[in-house]
């Protein structure tokens, strides 16, 4: 028998007593009237900033007077000005040293201020080696609980549900942001 | 309505007023109660040391002594607790467990089958409410502040009737005072710590007593109070229950 | 009827200051998690969830097993099977060698530590770079986990920088954390970005669509597998669940219990190798079909190793995890341990005073003091019962049987009370220091029943 084979036999004979699934009808998930801001107070609680886009401003612009200091912008979303391309980089290392890296999220989601990023670039590491990231999302993807979110999301062969800075507590349990990944989280609501 | 009188070994033993407080105010709530002799021990110390099969005879014993009651009532939550949660395990293949279905804790007795609204004592005296964990967390006599539920207390709820009295609640309010039988000398310096602990917490309510349904968890702090000189002092909830009888 | 685990609890708490900040910080994550939970109304109906979704899916574990390995296979993962830890390491290896592998960095994960890979694989010319923080500290400082979720928490922030000092070289007495955490981003950075290879845990395994979840809050897990093209997951077959529908329930739980966030930073979907790359998926058994066809203990499987067990646990605070000697500590390390090897690990199951407040903190519903309370029951047939305890418990049973004896007993109870004070020396052998033990009544209820004296 194959490792495999051995291992599915030894739980068949365990014999177990079935248990059926767990229902979800009874359950009513947390739901905010103003999931926008609910959402935006979330993001600043987990240690991000959340901003809006007025109608008519220039998200260039935008982005720039966030971060006036950001040399390096990396993004391969065609309306950003950036002077990387994550689809282009021949390796992931090549990202290193990127100051901010614009993304689009798909569904963002109130209760707990996760935001799904499918990995649409060749090199998602542009999500996590930026120093800043900048996270751009529709208002209208909105949803207030994770229940919602997973009924929403499609994974194109990786996603990351992202919530604000990296953050560590590891060290006599001070929290500091910017352990290994992005120092710094805006995200922009359009 | 007849009420069979459970009284613990170690509160027969070592603090027999709480036993006489619990029958004079049963009594005084115009009960028909009863104390059937040759009580000894419920067996909890021996199962949560491991030994639960000596437990078996208690076991037997408790339910031929109490076969006529139609309830059993003890001023001791964590002896009721393993009554009712055990006793149906300990039994099992012998016979039919009666006394889990009959066994209440004084306070839910009180509380929930007389629904007691009035006492006619006074006790004018700041007290801080030690919630034992059987107590809250088997007999479900407060909301675990684990759980997220709708606060409630069913200790402070009849010590308010009672006039003139202060209710304080320790920080941390269902800690552990580190008693747990056996458990107390097998890891004495934890055991210890933790009642440090939770003495200091009560202390800083600034109560003159600590009570709570539990004896077993008073004399665990009282034995660490009177050892540091502590000027605190421990009463069973069921004696300010029974003030002025 | 000292054991093990007391006697390195008494060690601990020598030194008051470090014990009590080791309880009170871990309690305020306790705090924490209580606040966190109180903000979802559906709280406690989302433990019953998680509860019934695992039983059901442990129940069903090689039907789901074959779902997600079929659909993994199907995203282009390969899949692996290891039946014990040997197996496992062997696999790992196996996948290094073949990539010339001489560099991997790891995330966080217990199955790893379970199987002691790290150890078996630098004794195979790997070198091995752990990216949590916590966990590089500890490596660095050649330890073991003391926590299954804050690895160093028993290491204040002046070693930590001590450490630094010397293994990072950080400016001489700086242990400001978020000083030291730079310095370890700036050092971990480049091991990054030079490794061949990332290894993961894995903290579900979702059947309908074959990938794996693992959540951070450094990003850690993440930048090893976003870097190197090599992806190894080490997952054990019971982090298995059926699909996104009963994911968001844990999600919702994990980090709620865990640490009292609202998530973790990073929930991390890994469904196919990256573009160029290669990922493999290593399903552990080590033990765990064995648990399951335990009828007593199979339920400690619904572990999500949350670690809000230890945190709330009043012994656990109090002795710090390496008191345990299994290598996962608090009420979840004390069934684990004894589902290993309950020989072994028997010392363990003294560290709970069956207060049950873990079981109330479990997102899975683990019934934890329950099964301790059982293992105990245990002990007496693999011959690791303390022998005190028995004569203690066969003493009270013999005169608890006998009425009449416990009566007499009890009319010697004030010569007892003298007898025990003259003995000073045992009653703190038995009882400790710091603690008087209590005095017997003169007379006792019973007698008092009947003189007539209870009116």
């Amino acid at each position: 028998m194959t490792g495999k084979e051995n291992i599915l036999t030894k739980i068949r004979d365990s014999r177990r007593e079935k248990y059926p699934m767990s229902s979800f009808d009874e359950l009513s998930p947390v739901q905010y009237d103003d999931r926008l801001k609910q959402f935006m107070e979330t993001v600043r609680f987990v240690g991000g900033d959340a901003v809006l886009l007025e109608p008519g401003q220039d998200i260039n612009q935008l982005i720039r007077s966030i971060y006036p200091d950001a040399s390096l912008i990396a993004s391969s979303l065609p309306y950003v000005t950036a002077s990387l391309d994550p689809d282009t980089v021949s390796e992931a290392s090549d990202l290193n040293g990127v100051d901010v890296g614009v993304v689009e999220g798909k569904v963002a989601v109130a209760e707990n201020g996760c935001i799904w990023i499918p990995q649409t670039m060749k090199e998602r590491a542009v999500l996590f080696i930026s120093e800043c990231l900048v996270i751009i999302i529709d208002r209208k993807d909105i949803v207030s609980n994770m229940h919602q979110a997973y009924e929403r999301i499609e994974n194109p062969g990786y996603g990351c549900f992202l919530s604000g800075p990296s953050k560590t507590a590891d060290i006599a349990q001070a929290l500091v942001m910017g352990a290994q990944a992005a120092r710094d989280v805006t995200v922009i609501i359009r | 309505m007849k009420i069979g009188l459970f009284i613990p070994c170690y509160v027969d033993a070592l603090y027999p007023e709480v036993g006489v407080a619990s029958y004079k105010l049963l009594r005084a709530l115009g009960l028909d109660v009863d104390y059937p002799l040759n009580q000894t021990c419920c067996g909890q110390p021996q199962a949560n040391a491991g030994f639960e099969d000596m437990a078996v005879s208690h076991a037997e014993h408790f339910e031929e002594l109490f076969r006529e009651y139609d309830y059993i009532v003890g001023p001791s939550a964590s002896c009721a607790a393993f009554v009712r949660i055990n006793y149906p395990q300990l039994l099992h293949g012998k016979h039919e467990c009666e006394s889990a279905g009959k066994i209440m804790d004084i306070v839910e007795f009180l509380h929930d089958v007389l629904k007691v609204e009035s006492l006619p004592g006074k006790f004018p005296h700041v007290v801080s409410v030690h919630n034992s964990c059987h107590g809250v967390r088997e007999l479900g006599l407060s909301s675990p502040s684990e759980r997220h539920i709708e606060p409630f207390s069913k200790i402070k709820n009849l010590l308010s009737l009672v006039e003139d009295i202060t209710i304080r609640e320790p920080e941390r309010p269902d800690e552990c005072c580190g008693f747990g039988g056996m458990f107390s000398m097998e890891e004495k310096e934890v055991s210890v710590k933790m009642g440090q602990d939770k003495l200091k917490r009560h202390m800083e309510t600034g109560a003159e007593y600590i009570t709570g349904p539990d004896s077993s968890c008073l004399m665990h702090m009282q034995g660490i109070a009177k050892n540091g000189k502590l000027p605190i002092q421990f009463i069973h909830i069921v004696q300010i229950l029974a003030a002025g009888l | 009827m000292a054991t093990k685990h007391s006697k390195a609890a008494k060690q601990f708490l020598r030194n008051v200051q470090r014990a009590e900040w080791h309880d009170n910080t871990l309690w305020g994550v306790r705090v924490k998690r209580d606040r966190m939970s109180r903000t979802l109304p559906e709280w406690e109906q989302l433990r019953e969830m998680a509860s019934a979704i695992k039983k059901h899916t442990l129940s069903h574990l090689d039907t789901y097993l074959e779902q997600f390995s079929s659909n993994a296979q199907r995203n282009g993962v390969m899949v692996h099977w290891a039946a014990d830890a040997e197996e496992f390491n062997g696999i790992v290896l196996e996948i290094l060698k073949s990539h010339n592998i001489r560099k991997l960095v790891k995330s966080k994960s217990m199955l790893t530590e379970e199987c002691e890979m790290n150890p078996y694989l630098e004794a195979h010319g790997i070198n091995v770079v752990e990216t949590d923080l916590g966990e590089r500290i500890i490596q660095l400082m050649d330890q073991k986990p003391s926590h299954i979720v804050m690895p160093a928490i028993h290491l204040t922030q002046e070693e930590v920088g001590e450490l630094f000092e010397k293994e990072l070289g950080s400016e001489k007495g700086n242990s400001d954390p978020t000083y030291l955490t730079y310095c370890a981003r700036k050092s971990l950075r480049n091991e990054f970005l030079t490794a061949d290879a990332g290894l993961t845990g894995a903290n579900f395994g979702i059947a309908d669509t074959g990938e794996i979840v693992i959540c951070t809050n450094e990003g850690n897990a993440d930048m090893s597998t976003s870097v190197p093209k090599l992806h190894i997951a080490a997952i054990g077959i019971e982090k298995i669940i059926p699909d996104y529908k009963s994911l968001a329930v844990f999600h919702r739980l994990l980090a709620r219990s865990a640490t009292g966030q609202p998530t973790t930073t990073f929930t991390s979907h890994f469904r196919q190798p990256r573009p160029g790359g290669e990922m493999h998926i290593i399903l552990v058994d080590n033990g765990r079909s064995s648990m399951l066809a335990d009828n007593v203990h199979w339920e400690t499987l619904k572990c999500i190793r949350c670690g809000a067990c230890m945190n709330t646990c009043p012994v656990y605070r109090r002795s710090g995890g390496y008191s345990y000697t299994y290598f996962i500590p608090g009420p979840i390390g004390v069934n684990l341990g004894m589902a290993r090897d309950a020989k072994q690990f028997s010392d363990n199951v003294s560290a709970c005073s069956l207060c049950c407040s873990c079981e109330n903190v479990c997102p899975a519903k683990v019934n934890l003091s329950e099964q301790i309370y059982a293992w105990r029951q245990s002990l007496k047939d693999i011959g690791r019962a303390s022998s005190v305890k028995e004569a203690m418990s066969l003493g009270m049973k013999t005169v608890f049987d006998r009425p009449a004896l416990y009566n007499t007993a009890l009319k010697c109870s004030p010569l007892i009370n003298a007898a025990v004070s003259g003995m000073g020396l045992l009653s703190v052998q038995l009882w400790g220091k710091g603690r008087d033990l209590p005095e017997f009544a003169k007379e006792s209820f019973q007698t008092m029943w009947k003189k007539g004296k209870v009116k």
